[in-house]
């Protein structure tokens, strides 16, 4: 075996094994076409190699001839292969000029078959035998060049202009890589079918008296586009090796985004563009009363009572047109509807959220029940505690409110009295005794109001807006201190402004505050022997408010106690406990106002609170 | 025994009481009049009117017992009966001390308030007959010369004329002469009456009743 044969059985045998590598590659990976084209080339390349060293061998121009023939074969597979590993690796290149190169080589084989010796020769005549470097002898032919080899030369032009073009294209592409390939790829490529077929072509007509080596060339390409091929596996593992990692801490801080979530007290969804749920936490499951699984997928519509859901569904989508952080319940009631219909007052927060251009909304959740529990206890407690306070205060005032019911007692004793005697004295004139009867029913209608306010005033109930006169509600008031006042020589004077709008309110406690408020201007002028005087007003505020103040002519607050005479348990006077103020301050802040107290310039203190004008009368208030 | 001209006078603040009480009392055939305050009554108050009082306690600007005191400073001879629905004690008490006929509460009973008006009438025909007598002796005394009330203070005394001349340091019958003239001034005839007449005009120097 001399050298030639062992560097063409090597050459082949680097050539397969290359083949072999990208097969399996494209094993893996069948949509790589490029590797199967590599491996096709690899393996044709190699089969080449074994002919080539038949037709250098050959012993007589009968035996080269056919060996040239049969080499043909594995030729026209390099070059079939060549055109399509540079289509799917390059992906580049005109069609046409791939479909014609492939048509011509394949003619070419046909004619290699049909006419001749084979493609190149009409006739081997002779052959020569060259000896190589380290004694090696090849053979190589004489004979009478085949004129159609012609096809197969035009073929390899139109092949040469195939590459050069997609090799073109692909540089323009501009990128390194791309840019690096078209170098190395297609210029080894176009630099081996030249040297290749005009090598062929000389020795064809004699030009060159030299065996046709053809196989190193081709194993150059084969390197050239192993090389290039291995480098883009190498750089897929090392995308793969990133890629885990990133996937790695993708899963981390996906960790730390779940830990994050089920941490937050309140309850999480995060909500897809569609509405649809695509993450909870632990908390919503207990909102909801769904699983985690159960609530992934389900449409967040479905999570609102029946009879929100149409507004619920208007208002995600015109949120989606205008996404941005903001809270929900602020504008309208939310409700959070549980799977098993029970429902909880909620405070939603939406917040938009874009990963990879499309949009979630992260919706978080506070449960308001405990809280409007609270509120609800609250205000239970403080119209228990008013409730309390008035009916101290009736009682301290029970002699005045005795006397409020005996002066109609009185009237209709007298009057039915007076019939009685009518009666008895002139039998026959019961005309008189009507006019009595009339007095008598006025009086017992009197008591019965004075009965009804107090009643009104004693009853324990919750407080009840509706729509109210301010200057009703101080008249009536103001008529259970009448004698209060009256035997403590203290004049009222009443200063109430015409037509003003109703305000929103709870009648027993507004007439509560203003007993408070003249009990306390009363007692406040208890040590002045004369003038003692009280004004009641009502008047329209600028603010548009309905403002009732009472003002007195005692000796005022001292500056430094005009505001904490409004906390609890602070008292100027001997006896009491210093609650009125602190409760008619909670009711004016039940009632959107506040109680203020200034001292007057000309001396004395007045107490005032504005009260909001009602709004919209509601149907069902 | 009452005077047709007497007016109850019934001062209260409340419409109602008020009405109720001129129904009763005018049931009765008396005269009323009503006031919604002390003020409107003393506006249109007569000292020489006949008649009585029902007067409310409390009463706004000018209180029952303040119209009392005013009416007390101008010699009224109209008696008070006191209606009142809370009266105290001590109110009633200093009412009563200055002279209050009555004192009644609310409700009143009609019995009790017809009787304490007919009352507080005839107590007014009796106070305005002593003031009657009064100012018909004030009025005679008026008519004395100076001397003249010296020798009626002697006469009163027990003094004979003769001891009278000698206590003046005058004879016996100018003494007659003075005393002839005041018994005719006093309208008196006997002795017995002059003495009478001297002894009430000394009461009426005290305070009156």
């Amino acid at each position: 075996m001399n050298w030639i044969e062992f560097a063409w059985a090597m050459m082949a045998a680097a050539s397969l094994t290359l083949g072999l590598i990208h097969l399996l590659v494209w094993f893996k990976e069948r949509s790589r076409y490029a590797h199967l084209a590599f491996f096709v080339l690899a393996s044709a390349v190699a089969a080449f190699s074994a002919f080539e060293l038949s037709v250098m061998r050959a012993s007589s121009p009968v035996a080269y001839a056919t060996a040239v023939r049969w080499a043909h074969v594995p030729l026209a597979v390099v070059v079939l292969s060549i055109i399509g590993f540079v289509h799917f690796y390059f992906d580049a290149g005109r069609l046409w000029l791939a479909y014609a190169a492939a048509g011509f080589r394949l003619l070419a084989l046909v004619l290699n078959f049909l006419t001749g010796a084979n493609l190149n020769f009409l006739e081997v005549t002779a052959l020569g035998q060259s000896t190589l470097w380290g004694g090696a002898v090849a053979a190589f032919p004489i004979g009478i060049p085949n004129p159609w080899q012609v096809v197969a030369q035009i073929g390899n032009l139109l092949l040469v202009a195939f590459v050069v073009d997609a090799s073109i294209t692909l540089w323009r592409r501009g990128e390194p890589v791309a840019r690096r390939r078209a170098a190395l790829v297609g210029g080894s490529l176009v630099l081996c079918i030249v040297v290749v077929g005009s090598l062929a072509a000389m020795i064809v007509t004699g030009t060159v008296k030299a065996p046709t080596i053809l196989t190193p060339g081709f194993l150059v390409v084969v390197l050239a586009m192993g090389y290039e091929l291995s480098w883009d596996v190498i750089v897929a593992a090392q995308l793969a090796a990133k890629l885990q990692m990133s996937e790695v801490s993708l899963r981390a801080s996906e960790e730390k985004f779940r830990a994050v979530v089920e941490s937050v007290p309140s309850a999480i969804l995060l909500v897809d563009g569609n509405g649809k749920v695509v993450l909870s936490n632990a908390q919503a499951h207990v909102l909801f009363g769904h699983t985690g699984d159960e609530l992934i997928g389900l449409m967040v519509d479905e999570l609102v009572p029946a009879r929100l859901r149409s507004s619920h569904e208007s208002y995600r989508k015109s949120y989606a047109l205008d996404a941005r952080a903001r809270a929900m319940a602020s504008t309208r009631e939310v409700y959070a509807l549980n799977r098993s219909g029970t429902e909880a007052p909620v405070e939603v927060a939406l917040r938009p959220i874009w990963t990879a251009g499309a949009m979630y909304v992260l919706v978080s959740l506070v449960d308001l029940t405990e809280r409007r529990q609270m509120e609800r206890s609250a205000v239970h407690q403080r119209d228990q505690i008013a409730h309390l306070s008035r009916v101290a205060m009736l009682a301290e005032l029970s002699g005045s409110l005795a006397h409020e019911l005996n002066q109609p007692l009185t009237a209709s004793l007298s009057n039915a009295q007076t019939a009685q005697y009518h009666l008895a004295q002139h039998p026959t004139q019961p005309e008189k005794v009507s006019k009595l009867l009339a007095e008598i029913v006025k009086n017992n209608r009197r008591a019965g109001a004075v009965i009804q306010r107090l009643r009104s005033l004693l009853k324990k109930e919750e407080a009840q807006h509706h729509a109210l006169n301010v200057n009703d509600v101080i008249r009536d008031a103001l008529r259970l201190l009448h004698s209060d006042l009256l035997s403590r020589q203290v004049t009222m004077d009443l200063d109430l402004a015409e037509a003003l709008p109703q305000v929103d309110g709870d009648r027993v406690q507004l007439q509560q505050v203003l007993l408070n408020l003249v009990i306390n201007a009363r007692e406040a002028m208890d040590d002045r022997k004369e003038n003692r005087r009280i004004v009641v007003c009502s008047r329209l505020t600028e603010r548009g408010g309905v403002e009732i103040s009472v003002a007195d002519d005692g000796d005022g607050v001292p500056p430094q106690d005009l505001e904490r005479i409004f906390e609890a348990f602070v008292t100027t006077k001997s006896h009491g406990m210093g609650l009125g103020l602190a409760i008619c301050q909670s009711i004016a802040e039940a009632h959107g106002g506040r109680l203020v107290a200034t001292n007057n310039a000309g001396g004395g203190a007045t107490f005032r609170f504005e009260l909001p004008v009602r709004t919209a009368p509601e149907s069902n208030a | 025994m009452l005077d047709s001209a007497q007016t109850v006078h019934v001062v209260d603040d409340d419409p109602d009481v008020r009405t109720a009480i001129e129904f009763l009392l005018e049931a009765r055939g008396l005269k009323v009049t009503t006031y919604e305050s002390a003020a409107q009554f003393l506006k249109s108050y007569d000292p020489a009117a006949p008649g009585c009082i029902v007067l409310d306690l409390a009463l706004p600007e000018m209180s029952g017992i303040e119209l009392q005191r005013a009416l007390e400073a101008r010699c009224s001879v109209l008696p008070i009966i006191f209606l009142t629905g809370r009266g105290d004690i001590a109110t009633s008490v200093h009412a009563m001390k200055h002279g209050a006929a009555d004192f009644l509460t609310k409700p009143v009973e009609d019995g009790a308030l017809v009787a304490a008006v007919f009352q507080a009438l005839v107590r007014n025909n009796e106070l305005r007959a002593m003031r009657a007598e009064r100012d018909r002796i004030t009025e005679r005394m008026a008519r004395l010369t100076a001397r003249e009330r010296e020798v009626l203070e002697l006469i009163a005394a027990g003094r004979l004329n003769k001891q009278i001349a000698a206590d003046l340091g005058t004879v016996e019958n100018t003494v007659k002469f003075h005393r002839a003239n005041l018994m005719r001034k006093l309208d008196v005839n006997t002795f017995a009456d002059l003495v009478k007449m001297v002894e009430r005009a000394a009461d009426f120097k005290k305070p009156a009743p």
